[in-house]
């Protein structure tokens, strides 16, 4: 997979150089916003990783432009700001995902993922979170290398929460994801569902934020 | 006592007033009292010329002398009934005589006829002392016949025109000067109307406002002050916006070189190493993520205190804001350390203000409460409205604070005794500047979960705030981040 890391800092360049080679990713380390809108047009990256605070063109603008003439390469920006203006900022520009410095290269690496994905469709039809991983072709879920049964409303709910694991996702998308989103769902049904789940995958597969929604850990043990 | 600007003036006008008009009054008492001198002189000496001139040709030389050869005229003292209401007051006052040339009595009213003749030569003005009364006597010097003539006046008389006169022209000041008291003061508060309306204006502005002071009419006199007022309001304004780009540039230098030790540490960590050394460098990369919170909680509480009081309010949906800051938690959520209970009596809750603040707040009251509570505790995040307030609750069942120590946990640096290390401090200190700003309480109370803290915010709510509604896109980003519902 190629992506571009546009970053001006020389540090923090080749910092996440290293670490994105690690991870198994090809990468192309740019330092300024023209460069950086040239190689959008030209080399059609899987992803591109963009600084905001760049020498000859600032980020928002190379996003800006790159949408103008319809690039659709998915952009995950890193930035030093974080005034959430600057988040809505980049978003409305066309950005599809904002991390503010400082950061955990784990988190990097999922927000790639998750970005990657939603991109590609499921290519590889498989989606991970430490021990616990499906298969979306097959319908069918692992945990720890074993095989769990689960109904068709399991698998949905958690395919879902695996597409956005280590973050909460608000139950309103649950049940749209599970029961579609005509459907009037009765109060507890989500619920009912997720204790079926932690039964079958351990208690610490899912996190429960009362009255909000749920969560799968980005290491599921 | 204060000095008021107010009684000093009034007390100067009437100083100055009663300088001026007690000696005015004074020279002109003074100056009457001389003419009507000179005038009841005048008149003396006519009245002394007409007799003489009656005498020389009229029927005087016919009248017949009594048995002393005198005549007596009775003047003032005997008189018909019906002529006493046009008699005058001063006439038992006046009296005349007229010697003969041997000095003896010739014609004499009854009030001056017990009067000794003249000494030869004595002609003129004199005050002569004569049954028990002081008189002014004006001699005639004697004619052609030798005959004198004398007449007199009661001093009695000219006092009582004295003491009228005195009295007219002391008596209406002496009323007066209450009246212009009063008026004076009217006056000078009429004239200070634009000092009172500055002073209105300034004490109606809210705590730290640098918006420039302006007046109706800004007399001429205070157009300085307002100027040098205005320029300081101004100044404060560059100096915090000064800061305000300072903080926002030190958030970007610093997090930069933060996040590329962080990502170097953590590829430290990826590679194969001794235990020891990869324990050392987990601590730094702990100590680093501390280092960062610090950072960047020092700087969320800059930018908030240099947020100008004046600055426009927007609408912010609490209960967007909180999915957002949920969403920003949600590392330290997925380590399952703490349940997390969220409860919102609204899909929206609108209030007027500063969307940064109000999201450093909720941010650092979540934030607070995850980190204090012990492994195993419960977080309970709501938001709720009544009728005057937007709530927001943070209920934990941490250790707590006792109440007699809750008022010092707003201190920057605080930190609670056998708390887990980190600090209350900053984090309540962002919560309380940014409720500051909008106006909001900050209550730290007993939670119910029988033990903990429970922090309540409650945000004054504008009469329009229930029905204000944002525009629906812009806010729909934060209602489901953009990654998990699009």
């Amino acid at each position: 997979m190629h992506i571009i890391l546009v970053e001006d800092d020389a540090q923090l360049g080749a910092a996440l150089l290293r670490a994105l080679e690690r991870l198994g990713y090809a990468v192309t380390w740019l330092r300024d916003g023209p460069a950086a809108l040239a190689a959008l047009r030209g080399h059609a990256p899987d992803l591109m990783l963009l600084d905001l605070g760049l020498p000859g063109k600032d980020g928002l603008d190379v996003v800006r432009e790159a949408r103008r003439t319809h690039v659709h390469t998915p952009i995950l920006v890193i930035t030093a700001r974080d005034e959430l203006g600057d988040r809505i900022d980049g978003l409305d520009a066309g950005a599809d995902d904002y991390l503010v410095k400082p950061f955990h290269v784990d988190e990097l690496a999922a927000r790639m993922r998750s970005l990657s994905r939603r991109v590609r469709g499921h290519a590889d039809n498989r989606l991970e979170a430490g021990a616990l991983c499906i298969d979306l072709g097959a319908s069918q879920a692992w945990l720890r290398g074993d095989p769990v049964e689960l109904t068709r409303r399991e698998f949905s709910l958690l395919q879902k929460l695996l597409e956005h694991a280590g973050r909460v996702v608000r139950r309103e998308s649950l049940e749209a994801a599970v029961y579609g989103l005509d459907r009037e769902v009765s109060g507890n049904a989500l619920e009912v569902l997720v204790h079926g789940l932690r039964r079958k995958l351990g208690a610490d597969a899912i996190r429960t934020v009362r009255g909000f929604g749920y969560m799968v850990p980005r290491e599921v043990p | 006592m204060r000095a008021s600007l107010r009684g000093r003036l009034r007390w100067l006008m009437l100083g100055v007033l009663a300088a001026v008009l007690l000696p005015l009054g004074i020279f002109s008492a003074a100056r009457s009292i001389r003419e009507i001198d000179e005038l009841m002189d005048g008149r003396l000496a006519q009245s002394a010329h007409t007799i003489q001139s009656l005498r020389d040709h009229a029927a005087l030389a016919a009248a017949q002398p009594n048995q002393h050869g005198t005549l007596e005229v009775p003047l003032g003292t005997q008189r018909h009934p019906t002529e006493r209401e046009h008699a005058h007051t001063y006439e038992s006052e006046v009296g005349f005589q007229v010697f003969g040339r041997d000095g003896k009595i010739l014609l004499s009213s009854t009030t001056l006829a017990e009067l000794p003749p003249p000494v030869s030569g004595d002609t003129g003005f004199k005050d002569v002392q004569h049954d028990g009364r002081r008189w002014r006597i004006f001699t005639l010097p004697p004619n052609a016949d030798g005959v004198v003539i004398r007449s007199g006046e009661r001093y009695d008389s000219r006092r009582d025109i004295l003491h009228a006169l005195w009295i007219e022209h002391g008596l209406p000041p002496l009323i007066c000067l209450p009246l212009l008291a009063v008026l004076a003061g009217w006056a000078v508060r009429r004239g200070l109307q634009p000092l009172q309306e500055l002073r209105g204006q300034l004490s109606a502005r809210r705590p730290g406002s640098r918006e420039p002071l302006r007046l109706e009419h800004p007399p001429e006199e205070l157009q300085p002050v307002l100027a040098a007022l205005n320029e300081q309001f101004a100044r404060m304004e560059d100096a915090l916006e000064r800061e305000r780009r300072f903080s926002a540039d030190v958030a970007h230098e610093l997090r930069t070189p933060v996040a590329a030790t962080m990502v170097n540490l953590e590829n430290a960590m990826a590679a194969p190493l001794p235990s020891e050394a990869h324990a050392a460098i987990g601590g730094a990369r702990q100590g680093l993520v501390r280092l960062a919170r610090r950072v960047e909680q020092l700087l969320a509480l800059a930018r908030l205190e240099a947020v100008p009081a004046a600055r426009p309010t927007t609408p912010v949906d609490l209960v967007a804001l909180a999915t957002a800051v949920i969403d920003e938690l949600s590392p330290m959520i997925a380590e399952g350390r703490v349940e997390l209970g969220v409860g919102f009596a609204a899909d929206r809750i609108v209030v007027q203000g500063h969307e940064a603040a109000l999201l450093a707040l909720l941010r650092n009251l979540l934030d607070n409460a995850l980190r204090h509570v012990p492994d195993g505790g419960k977080v309970q995040l709501s938001i709720s409205a009544t009728d005057r307030d937007a709530v927001i609750e943070v209920t934990d069942d941490g250790e707590g604070i006792p109440p007699e120590r809750r008022a010092a946990v707003f201190a920057r640096f605080h930190r609670e005794a056998g708390s887990r290390g980190e600090g209350y401090g900053l984090g309540l200190s962002i919560v309380q500047r940014a409720a500051q700003w909008h106006g909001a309480s900050v209550e730290l109370l007993d939670s119910p979960f029988g033990r903990g803290l429970r922090v309540r915010v409650a945000i004054p709510l504008r009469c329009d705030d229930a029905v204000v509604k944002a525009e629906p896109e812009r806010w729909s980003i934060f209602r489901a981040p953009p990654d998990i519902d699009a």
